[in-house]
């Protein structure tokens, strides 16, 4: 439903004879900008993630002294947040924009501003500000401080310093820049639903909104995560996906095992979504997702980053932990 | 004399969060003149202003040099310096090495009549500009932060990234180096309203450059200017905003130039529960709410933006978008979980810890059943309250689940109240429900009715006991599930009137983690709840002014009910307060037959030993054991308190007439037996001893 406000800015925008930009055209002008930033645009991971964090471009380059630079969308899910397409703010499914720059420039958060500007917002004419979130992912063993970036009060980016990822201390520090692109574009387009979305809009005008492309998807998603996987298939998925990371480790191969990692989180994240999962239950297998993620972290600093690492490593985590902050993305 | 000089000194940042900026400005208030006095750098005021983005440090009156300084230390006497042969011992080699001197250069001096060795130490005149960019270095690694972290490629760490440093003694440019920067003339102004950079003449300059590239560089200031604006909207709409002092401090340090404006949401989202919008505007958005003249929350709030004043309107426009998507969660959240009754989310509390060794809150709710039901029936509650203390204990803890409490936490209790009547539960019981947190600290509102008073204890018992239970009760300043605070609100509730036995209900406690199959050893655990709770109390007590003598004194009678310490105290300072030299007196006399005492005579009398002045004391003491025991018996503490005081005439005539420690040991025995007999009346009400003059 658009409100007055926002067809009043539409409206406007219209009049002025410019539309705001599509979300493909959000997505595509960011690209760009990060991509003439050094960044290497890269494409969405292939793997069920949480968010655009767990991708192994960012988990993983995060670790050792080389300097890495990235940016891509990344398809995210998390099963709890279905509202069967119902709520405009919230989906089991969503994109994150991902930016990891290691190590962090100088510059970041100028760099940061102009890509705001680089998809049409006016940073000058708002009131943009830093405010405190930090980030800390137990199951990863990662933690960093940062901001969340509001811009007019909307929460639009995380941005954080990483400083420890899978229990090793980064250095040099990586910067990582998450847009919500979903969150990003409604301000664009002054929408209140993510459905209204404008995905695209050709030259003939023809145009597709984010409901025309994912409400659909949503639905069914949403029913599939409550009500209908099949918990013994993803009790057992687990167990298999948890023991073939562990071979797939004494072969020394971290990123084919870091995949199984990833299987894990999300049929973890489907089991909770069902509601199969108790209390106790629940610290025990994110015990074991987080083991398996140092586990891969560690083997990771061993084969690729060439790294000493001892082999009690990877398994120590900072007491309390689990108590800080949970998975936020 | 030479020349005086100012110094400035910024480290600029990215932003700070607010509340740890805060304490680095109580503390470099402290670091800067110590940092200085430490290499005696003279100095005069030193004022410090920071912003999200820039800690600053004005120090007036800066020497251009330290002064030269000779100190002379003695050392050790000079026989144990030298010896015989004259030559310096280890003594006199480690006295020199210790002053930083040559063991050649120690003199030898008589003073008071003995000869030492002394070593003089002379500290060249230095000059300021050579020791501040040490200093300076020293301020910015003594802050310490609640967190910090690294950026880049340095190894230092700071609360987030330092990116400028400016340090100027007057037009001088001080050479500070952190992080891989260098001090330099260039400052930044307000990030979108003059970014700058921007240069600093000279030191004095600093914050009339910064200020005029719209940065408000101190705390106070940009509170001031917020209070103002606030009170502009307040005198223009009629409304009345509530500013808590937290929000206030957050909303100060979120910007660098604070413009106040007011939005307003669609009328509609106010059939959501009040404390919603409250919270999503507070906490989630830090907006100020605004209320009408009755107390009623409007459909207008305050927000303190840190952009361009002349786009205030697309920005009010922009944050009004924001809370009609947080408004209309909150009220899809509400209407989703008013689909189900409270009684259903109770079984899905076992999806909550409650702790790791003492399970869900599943668990907790069952025990929390089974203790309101005993301090109901302890209280003596009729039937119908009983009922509802029982049904409320069930539901108390039910909304923890719901889409509400989970999207904003600080509603809980609230959220549960709403969805128990929407469910038809009674009023009494959704009331107490949303009391069941009360008091949440020292002074809060206590739950309304005994109901919620059973709750809100059985609530906070339970924590208490399971944590102890497990080993896990507070040490030190270490207190991670608050049950100091518990202890307090409850002990509050059992002085405001609560009429149950605290031991009892810790009894009754441990008794359903026993049958959960919680391993504990009860008697050790009961004794460290009760002495957690009697601690609790006298710290109470103190603060509220009440005489440690006093609660020493009751104490002392072993009373362990929290309630009865109270009001036991409170009716002894009370009777010190009416007649202090009579008390004073009785104390004494007291004090006096009790360091005579010796229990191994027992406390049988022969009365054909007695003489008039000891018959009448006897008269006195048998008196008093009936009435003060009925007193006693009668919970009237304060008329056992005036029942000894009949005895303070005896047993003064007593001890002025009679000879105690007599020669002849029959009358002797017989009268510490009378002694004896005369401090046992005290036993049960207080130990005078501890308040006689001296006790202390």
């Amino acid at each position: 439903m658009r409100t007055e406000t926002a067809t009043a800015t539409t409206a406007r925008r219209e009049a002025a004879g410019q539309l705001p930009p599509t979300f493909q055209d959000v997505i595509m002008n960011l690209q760009r900008y990060w991509g003439d930033a050094g960044c290497v645009v890269l494409q969405p991971y292939d793997n069920e993630v949480g968010a655009g964090t767990n991708a192994p471009a960012t988990t993983l380059r995060s670790l050792g002294p080389d300097t890495w630079r990235t940016c891509y969308v990344q398809g995210s899910r998390r099963p709890t947040d279905g509202r069967y397409g119902e709520n405009p703010n919230r989906t089991q499914h969503y994109f994150q924009f991902q930016v990891l720059m290691k190590p962090s420039p100088d510059n970041i958060q100028d760099l940061y501003l102009g890509s705001l500007r680089a998809i049409g917002i006016d940073v000058d004419a708002h009131d943009v500000r830093f405010v405190e979130d930090d980030w800390e992912s137990p199951t990863l063993g990662a933690w960093g401080l940062g901001w969340e970036v509001w811009i007019d009060g909307m929460e639009v980016t995380q941005f954080t310093y990483f400083q420890q990822v899978g229990g090793f201390e980064c250095s040099p520090v990586p910067v990582e820049i998450a847009y919500g692109l979903e969150r990003l574009t409604m301000f664009v387009q002054g929408v209140d639903s993510m459905f209204d979305i404008v995905w695209s809009r050709g030259a003939d005008g023809v145009t597709f909104t984010y409901g025309d492309v994912y409400l659909e998807n949503e639905r069914q998603y949403s029913t599939f995560n409550f009500e209908v996987a099949d918990t013994d298939f993803l009790f057992r998925e687990f167990n298999d996906r948890e023991a073939e990371c562990l071979r797939t480790l004494e072969a020394g191969l971290p990123l084919p095992a870091y995949d199984s990692v990833l299987k894990c989180c999300h049929t973890f994240n489907l089991l909770d979504a069902r509601g199969v999962i108790s209390a106790t239950e629940r610290m025990a297998y994110i015990l074991r997702v987080r083991t398996l993620a140092k586990a891969v972290c560690a083997s990771y600093m061993r084969h690729v980053v060439g790294m000493e690492v001892p082999e009690e490593e990877g398994g120590v985590v900072a007491p309390g932990a689990l108590e800080g902050k949970g998975e936020d993305r | 004399m030479s020349s005086l000089h100012t110094l400035a000194f910024e480290v600029g940042t990215e932003e700070i969060p607010a509340f740890d900026l805060h304490k680095a400005t109580l503390q470099l208030e402290k670091l800067v003149p110590a940092a200085l006095d430490e290499v005696r750098i003279p100095h005069g005021a030193v004022s410090v202003r920071t912003t999200p983005r820039r800690l600053i440090v004005i120090v007036e009156d800066v020497a251009e040099a330290t002064e030269a300084l000779e100190e002379v230390f003695r050392g050790p006497a000079a026989k144990i310096a030298f010896d015989a042969e004259g030559n310096p011992t280890k003594a006199a080699v480690g006295f020199a090495r210790g002053k930083g001197v040559d063991v050649e250069s120690l003199e030898r001096r008589e003073e008071n009549g003995a000869e030492y060795v002394f070593a003089t130490r002379s500290v060249p005149a230095r000059e300021t500009v050579g020791l501040l960019p040490g200093v300076l270095k020293g301020v910015i690694e003594g802050i310490s932060w609640p967190k910090s972290c690294r950026w880049g490629t340095t190894s230092e760490y700071f609360s987030r990234p330092v990116r400028w440093l400016v340090a100027l003694l007057d037009e001088q440019v001080v050479p500070v180096e952190f992080a891989g920067l260098r001090a330099a003339n260039l400052t930044r102004g307000h990030r979108f309203l003059s970014p700058g950079p921007h240069e600093v003449p000279t030191a004095s300059a600093l914050l009339s450059v910064v200020e005029s590239a719209h940065v408000v560089a101190s705390e106070g200031a940009r509170e001031a200017a917020i209070r103002a604006g606030v009170a502009e909207i307040e005198r223009a709409s009629g409304a009345r905003a509530e500013l808590p002092e937290k929000t206030l401090l957050e909303v100060t340090n979120l910007c660098e130039q604070p413009t106040v404006l007011m939005g307003s949401f669609d009328e509609e989202f106010l059939r959501v529960p009040e404390e919603i919008i409250v919270d999503a505007m507070l906490m989630h958005q830090r907006y100020f709410p605004l209320y009408d003249a009755d107390g009623k929350l409007t459909n207008r709030f305050i927000v303190v933006s840190n952009g361009d004043p002349d786009h205030a309107a697309t920005i009010v426009e922009g944050n009004e978008r924001v809370v009609r998507a947080r408004l209309s969660d909150a009220k899809f959240f509400y209407e989703e979980d008013l689909k189900r009754p409270l009684e259903d989310y109770v079984e899905r509390l076992d999806e909550v810890v409650f702790q790791e060794a003492l399970g869900t809150m599943r668990d907790k709710t069952d025990r929390l059943v089974s203790l309101a039901r005993h301090l109901a029936t302890d209280a003596g509650l009729p039937a119908a309250d009983a009922a509802d203390a029982e049904r409320a204990a069930h539901l108390c803890k039910a909304d923890l689940v719901t889409n509400a409490v989970v999207e904003f936490t600080s509603v809980q209790g609230i959220m549960g109240a709403y969805y128990a009547q929407a469910a038809g539960e009674g009023g009494q019981v959704a009331r107490a429900i949303a009391d069941h947190y009360r008091p949440r600290f020292s002074g809060d509102d206590l739950p309304a009715s005994q109901v919620g008073r059973v709750v809100a204890m059985a609530d906070k018992l339970d924590t208490i006991c399971g944590l102890f239970a497990v080993g896990q009760g507070p040490t030190g300043s270490s207190d991670p599930f608050a049950l100091r605070r518990s202890a307090i609100g409850i002990v509050a509730m059992l002085e405001a009137g609560l009429p149950v036995s605290l031991a009892a209900a810790v009894d009754a406690s441990l008794a359903t983690y026993r049958a959960a199959g919680v391993p504990f050893d009860a008697q050790a655990v009961r004794d460290e709840v009760m002495e957690f709770f009697v601690t609790r109390t006298k710290v109470i007590l103190r603060d509220g002014g009440c005489a440690p003598d006093a609660v020493d004194a009751v104490l002392a009678t072993g009373v362990e009910e929290p309630a009865l310490i109270m009001a036991r105290v409170r009716a002894l300072e009370a009777a010190r307060t009416d007649a202090p030299e009579a008390f004073l007196n009785l104390a004494t006399a007291y004090a006096r037959a009790n360091n005579l005492r010796d229990a191994a005579l027992g406390a049988e009398v022969d009365g054909s030993l007695l003489v008039e002045e000891e018959r009448a004391l006897l008269d006195a003491v048998e008196r008093a054991e009936g009435s003060v025991g009925a007193a006693l018996s009668a919970g009237d503490y304060p008329r056992a308190l005036s029942e000894l005081a009949a005895l303070r005439g005896p047993v003064d005539v007593f001890f002025e007439r009679i000879m105690v420690m007599d020669e002849d040991a029959a009358l002797r025995e017989n009268r510490l037996r009378l002694l004896n007999r005369f401090v046992g009346v005290f036993s049960h009400v207080a130990d005078f001893g501890k308040m006689a003059k001296g006790a202390k």
